[in-house]
């Protein structure tokens, strides 16, 4: 069942339920359970090999839980049985979860514009001059109306990252995940992209951040959520959290970001 | 040698024979580049392939091919073929297969290396946006790929024009065999060997050469 335009106050758009995955012997995520409301804007934050990535490769559906599931509007997309039903619900919802990567995974061998009008054209169906117009005010909304025509290598990174937010917002997604997506980049190009992140957020747009940006998540996150090996530690409002972190675990990763 | 009179005009005067065989060897390495661009195809799918069967018989083909010598393996399909199994090839035939085979086994390491170059993330990101996996292949990696195989695949002709030679032991008719032969009817090897060389030499070096500044201009992209 779809809610559009009305959406339900309190409802969960995604979320995981006692959702674990283990790599080989290793358990990478345990039993987390977590959810993003529309129109809300969770960031996850935690240490390296704490398994946020994984948690919103989950999201992603590019890995399959080993335990739990994966819901989207309270239906299952995802879970350890990998069943034809399930499947088919990770179909229908796929191209309503966008993901932008740390590396940004640009397609190197089409322009800025072909990288964008590509899934829409083939995913939606649309036509490539419907496409194209979307395109152009999606890259003048990330202020890359110049680049069209320019090719991936081109670009800087900041501009590159750009561009894959574009490429992932032409499909009209409901909820946009954020690996890292400053990670790879130089502390001037990094602000050009959370500008984007930020007008991205005010427009109401729900988001999953995994992110080492403290300045992002406690302006712009709605709710922190701070994992530590595998489990979350804490999870709060940005003020109270920041400010007064609960577990010696969160207090401990804060005090590295003090200077 | 001091006193070795060349005799160059047999050159000219036979010149029509050993063109003959210049298109033969010419047409066997068309025809095998072509054959070879397939069968590497089937034995880089093997060698993907999800089922551990299909993907021993890719690999066991695969090392067998590439770790045994290209002359032994044409004697055996001329030779040992029609008693083994009693399938009898002529010798253009046998040649055309035995190096289409040879070839089969190292274009399909070219194929795997390409597609394997081409970044897990750009699937990642064409399988989030919705594209099935047909579509991410064809449109994502196919086009990434293929153009980083195709200065190998160049390479590989260059390989096989060289390698056709050896048809001259199961006398296939190609230059090499027109040289044995004019050689020894004419009792001149040292001008006819040393003109097949250089006929070797002036189409093999230049296909060379483009395939060397191809890759440079493509590394620079």
């Amino acid at each position: 069942m779809k809610i559009d335009g009305n959406p339900i106050s309190g409802a969960q758009l995604i979320s995981a339920d006692r959702l674990s995955k283990d790599f080989g012997t290793t358990r990478v995520l345990n039993e987390i359970n977590v959810g993003v409301k529309e129109g809300e804007v969770v960031c996850v934050i935690g240490p390296s090999g704490s398994g946020k990535t994984t948690l919103l490769r989950c999201f992603a559906l590019l890995e399959q839980p080993s335990d739990g599931a994966v819901l989207m509007e309270n239906k299952v997309i995802g879970d350890a049985s990998g069943s034809k039903a399930v499947r088919q619900a990770a179909k229908e919802v796929r191209s309503d979860i966008g993901m932008v990567f740390q590396h940004f995974n640009l397609w190197p061998h089409m322009t800025v514009l072909e990288n964008i009008i590509e899934a829409p054209m083939r995913v939606r169906g649309v036509s490539r001059a419907v496409a194209v117009a979307e395109a152009t005010t999606l890259l003048e909304k990330v202020g890359l109306s110049d680049k069209h025509d320019a090719y991936p290598v081109r670009l800087s990174g900041g501009q590159q990252q750009r561009v894959a937010i574009a490429r992932a917002l032409a499909m009209q997604p409901k909820v946009m995940l954020f690996d890292e997506a400053t990670s790879a980049l130089d502390p001037e190009l990094k602000r050009e992209v959370l500008i984007v992140m930020k007008a991205l957020a005010a427009e109401g747009m729900t988001m999953l951040v995994v992110t080492h940006e403290m300045g992002f998540a406690r302006n712009v996150g709605s709710r922190i959520v701070f994992m530590d090996q595998g489990e979350i530690v804490e999870e709060g409002a940005p003020a109270a959290f920041f400010d007064k972190p609960q577990t010696d675990r969160a207090k401990r990763f804060l005090r590295q970001f003090e200077d | 040698m001091g006193d070795y009179r060349f005799r160059w005009d047999i050159i000219p005067q036979n010149l029509d024979f050993l063109m003959t065989g210049l298109q033969q060897t010419l047409t066997i390495s068309a025809i095998t580049l072509c054959l070879a661009m397939l069968g590497g195809l089937v034995i880089a799918l093997l060698d993907m392939s999800r089922f551990g069967l299909l993907r021993f018989v890719g690999v066991a083909i695969g090392e067998v091919v590439r770790n045994t010598p290209i002359l032994v393996q044409l004697l055996w399909i001329y030779y040992v073929l029609p008693m083994a199994l009693g399938i009898n090839l002529d010798s253009w035939t046998a040649l055309v297969i035995g190096l289409s085979i040879y070839s089969s086994a190292f274009i399909a390491e070219v194929y795997r290396a390409g597609i394997q170059a081409v970044p897990v993330g750009h699937r990642e990101a064409a399988q989030v946006l919705g594209l099935s996996p047909m579509q991410s292949f064809s449109r994502i990696v196919l086009p990434q790929a293929i153009r980083l195989t195709l200065p190998p695949l160049a390479a590989n002709f260059v390989q096989l024009i060289k390698y056709s030679s050896l048809g001259a032991v199961i006398s296939v008719t190609e230059i090499t065999r027109r040289g044995m032969e004019l050689s020894a009817s004419t009792f001149r090897p040292l001008e006819i060997f040393t003109f097949i060389a250089i006929v070797y030499f002036l189409i093999c070096w230049p296909l060379a050469m483009s395939i060397r500044i191809w890759e440079r201009r493509m590394s620079r992209r």
